[in-house]
């Protein structure tokens, strides 16, 4: 099981994120690199990729408001 | 939406956009892309995203704030045989440009008596609901429907905004193209989740002038565009709860107007609502009532109806502005009163 | 750069040309218009705007182009059409609304399109100035040669297409040339009382671009300043502007009885006719001799009669062609 988290790099402040869309169907299977979600801070959106090949489960769904570090989704290989 | 093929990427309207102008960039040189913060920014609302980096500045240019200009060199380019895509930040902006647009874009090929060809297509936002104000919230769908000689379309999801956004790109004639920012997948704007679907990464069009029924149903015939849509999809929602089975028909186009899905639904209904974000008099509302009412009326067991934007500037206070939209509220009210009425 | 003898006696054929359509149409418009005056009626209905007088602006200019380079032009075109080798007999038969004609009587007048020439008109005042950049653009992008020519008048460098176009010119370096021809009136308006300069090729340096000035409605030197502008933009080197004092020998449109227009300083400007003016400095030169004049004249009324023949004999279309054309 390989975790997708809130990137830490992304901004220097502790701001939180809000999840504003996700590209994948939840279940769907993926592969390292594919674009899977779109995250805002502020108003700047970042891009989020999978780290692996796997199925890919929704942990934080759309509109969730997020902290650097916490788990958005899950890839079980 | 029986069109959508079973697959696992989904993609916003903006993304969507993109992809489908990427894709025709590289299989022809002639597109280009040109607008105000296009290239740098890939667009205020996301639609060059990634355009920039993989074509150049002599491709995707930033423009200088001079819409009568560009708009008119799109016109000048188009007719020398390349095949511009042009941005028009908000469609409010038309006032400062509208020549360049309905004199020469739309009417040059006729002018010519078809001999000069104008293979552009103008991409422009719509929509409010958000306090932007009354110059940065309209859709004006109405006013550009209105005037002959350009085609109009209007996404209301990913996978229709990447089919019609190729089609316009490979049609021959001027292709207005508005999307609406509700839609379009910018965090910081709220997006409607309905819009997010998903898209082959395939190249394939959407029929212009091609409207889908999006729901069947068979008590009363939904029409609308755009975000409209999302209204009615929720209505019917609510609806099926009371025992009304709404049928919800996405135009897609309003230039050419489906006249026939939109006759076919009604004659199978008997019952007519247009929702409509644009201003209520001398619009797309009316245009699609007089489309089935001047064919028969016999056909109707209610009169039509129309939820649509009343005819107000749109004010800024928050409270007001939600007060004067169009929502799926509305569309059940308005439907109960129809379902209880006589013919 | 000074034309050749071949180049002058184009000019000066061309001028002839121009002006004898001019007189034709005149004659033909005001038919079915007399006693009473409805723009409506005649063989030629609408608008008519003659461009008498103006012909050294479009021969001096188009004497270096050909028919890959791109043309726009306002509502007084009918001499810039004429030089740019824009089909006569088909010109002639838009204007009398033919089946026959450029467009099959769509356009008219004001809407005369010659794809074979790269020409094109609008009559929304500075509406072509934005075409022409795009056009440029296109050459540019392509890497195909040619540069594009805008003409408008002197009212036109007050609207706001003048400015932009100017600029978005300037600042992608594009091979177009804005030509101005400058007859003193935007209807009855004069250029003193409604421009804050009164010479606009001041305006080019605004734009960062080199402005010129042709006094006296000269065809050779017209010739001269748009053979170094033409030059330049073939080049890549980028825009220019040249703004050209010439004359309005007609009213704005057909009807118009110019009363705005001191009788004294109107006398002036119709007396300064170019074209016996060129005929005189050519004879002078020694460039024509009176015979070959005579052939010219000839020459050129004849097919300006060719043309109004055939569109006199050409039909009109059915009704419902209206209806055709919007899409292709």
């Amino acid at each position: 099981m390989i975790d997708i988290v809130v990137p830490a790099d992304r901004w220097d402040s502790d701001d939180q994120a809000v999840i504003t869309v996700w590209l994948v169907q939840d279940g769907a299977t993926v592969a390292a690199g594919d674009l899977v979600a779109e995250i805002m801070c502020v108003k700047t959106q970042h891009e989020i990729r999978s780290p692996s090949n796997g199925v890919l489960s929704i942990v934080a769904t759309v509109d969730s408001v997020v902290s650097k570090g916490d788990v958005m989704a899950r890839i079980a290989a | 939406m029986s069109d959508i093929q079973k697959n696992e990427r989904k993609l916003t309207i903006a993304r969507g956009m993109a992809e489908a102008i990427a894709a025709e960039m590289r299989a022809d040189s002639r597109v280009f892309v040109m607008g105000e913060d296009i290239a740098k920014l890939g667009g205020v609302y996301g639609n060059a995203r990634g355009l920039l980096a993989e074509f150049g500045d002599q491709r995707v240019l930033d423009t200088p704030i001079s819409e009568t200009a560009f708009i008119g060199a799109g016109v000048g380019a188009a007719s020398d045989g390349m095949r511009p895509i042009v941005e028009l930040m908000f469609v409010d902006f038309f006032g400062v440009c509208m020549d360049a647009i309905y004199n020469l874009m739309a009417k040059n090929t006729y002018f010519s008596g078809g001999n000069v060809r104008v293979p552009m297509v103008l991409m422009t936002s719509t929509g409010g609901g958000y306090s932007d104000g009354g110059q940065h919230s309209q859709c004006l769908y109405g006013t550009f429907a209105h005037l002959p000689g350009m085609k109009v379309v209007c996404p209301s999801n990913a996978y229709d905004a990447k089919g019609l956004m190729t089609a316009a790109i490979r049609d021959d004639n001027p292709v207005v193209y508005m999307y609406h920012k509700s839609l379009q997948g910018m965090g910081w704007l709220g997006t409607e989740a309905g819009s997010v679907v998903e898209v082959p990464a395939a190249a394939y069009e959407v029929e212009i002038g091609k409207a889908a029924v999006v729901r069947e149903g068979s008590d009363v015939t939904i029409v609308s565009l755009a975000l409209g849509v999302h209204h009615a999809l929720k209505a019917a929602v609510r609806l099926a709860e009371m025992g009304i089975n709404a049928e919800v028909v996405d135009l897609r186009s309003l230039v050419p107007l489906d006249r026939e899905t939109i006759f076919n639904s009604v004659r199978k209904t008997g019952r007519l609502l247009v929702i409509d974000e644009d201003y209520s008099s001398y619009g797309v509302t009316g245009e699609v009532i007089a489309t089935v009412t001047e064919r028969s009326i016999n056909i109707l067991k209610a009169a039509p109806r129309r939820v649509a934007y009343p005819d107000i500037p749109i004010p800024f206070a928050r409270h007001m502005e939600q007060f004067a939209l169009p929502n799926a509220e509305k569309v059940v009210r308005a439907v109960e009163e129809m379902m209880g009425a006589c013919s | 750069m000074e034309p050749t003898i071949a180049q002058k006696l184009w000019m000066y054929e061309t001028m002839l040309v121009s002006r004898f359509f001019e007189q034709s149409i005149e004659r033909i418009y005001m038919e079915g218009k007399s006693p009473v005056f409805d723009m409506a009626d005649g063989p030629i209905p609408g608008e008519m705007h003659i461009s008498k007088g103006q012909e050294p602006c479009a021969v001096g200019v188009c004497a270096h182009l050909d028919s890959s380079d791109i043309v726009t032009a306002g509502h007084r075109l009918h001499h810039i059409a004429i030089a740019k080798g824009v089909d006569l007999k088909k010109m002639m038969a838009e204007i009398f609304g033919k089946e026959s004609g450029l467009s099959g009587g769509r356009g008219g007048h004001m809407h005369i399109f010659d794809a074979a020439v790269n020409f094109s008109c609008s009559g929304i005042i500075a509406q072509g100035m934005g075409p022409a950049v795009g056009a440029a653009l296109s050459r540019k992008m392509q890497c195909k040669p040619g540069v594009a020519v805008s003409f408008i008048g002197e009212g036109a460098a007050n609207q706001g297409a003048f400015h932009e176009a100017l600029n978005l010119a300037a600042v992608w370096k594009l091979p177009v040339i804005f030509v101005i021809e400058d007859n003193s009136w935007g209807i009855s308006v004069s250029k003193s009382a409604s421009t804050s300069v009164s010479r606009n090729d001041v305006r080019a340096a605004s734009y960062g671009i080199p402005g010129h000035y042709v006094e006296n409605n000269d065809p050779v030197e017209v010739f001269k300043v748009a053979g170094v502008a033409v030059a330049r933009a073939r080049a890549g080197e980028g825009p220019t502007l040249i703004e050209i004092q010439t004359t309005r020998l007609a009213g704005h449109f057909m009807g118009d009885t110019e009363d705005y227009w001191p009788t004294e300083e109107r006398r002036r400007a119709k007396a300064s006719d170019p074209i016996p003016r060129f005929h005189e400095q050519l004879l002078a030169d020694g460039v024509l001799t009176a015979t070959a004049d005579e052939e010219i004249r000839y020459r050129a009324q004849a097919l300006v009669d060719e043309a109004v023949v055939f569109a006199r004999e050409s039909n009109y279309s059915a009704p419902e062609a209206a209806l055709e054309k919007v899409f292709v």
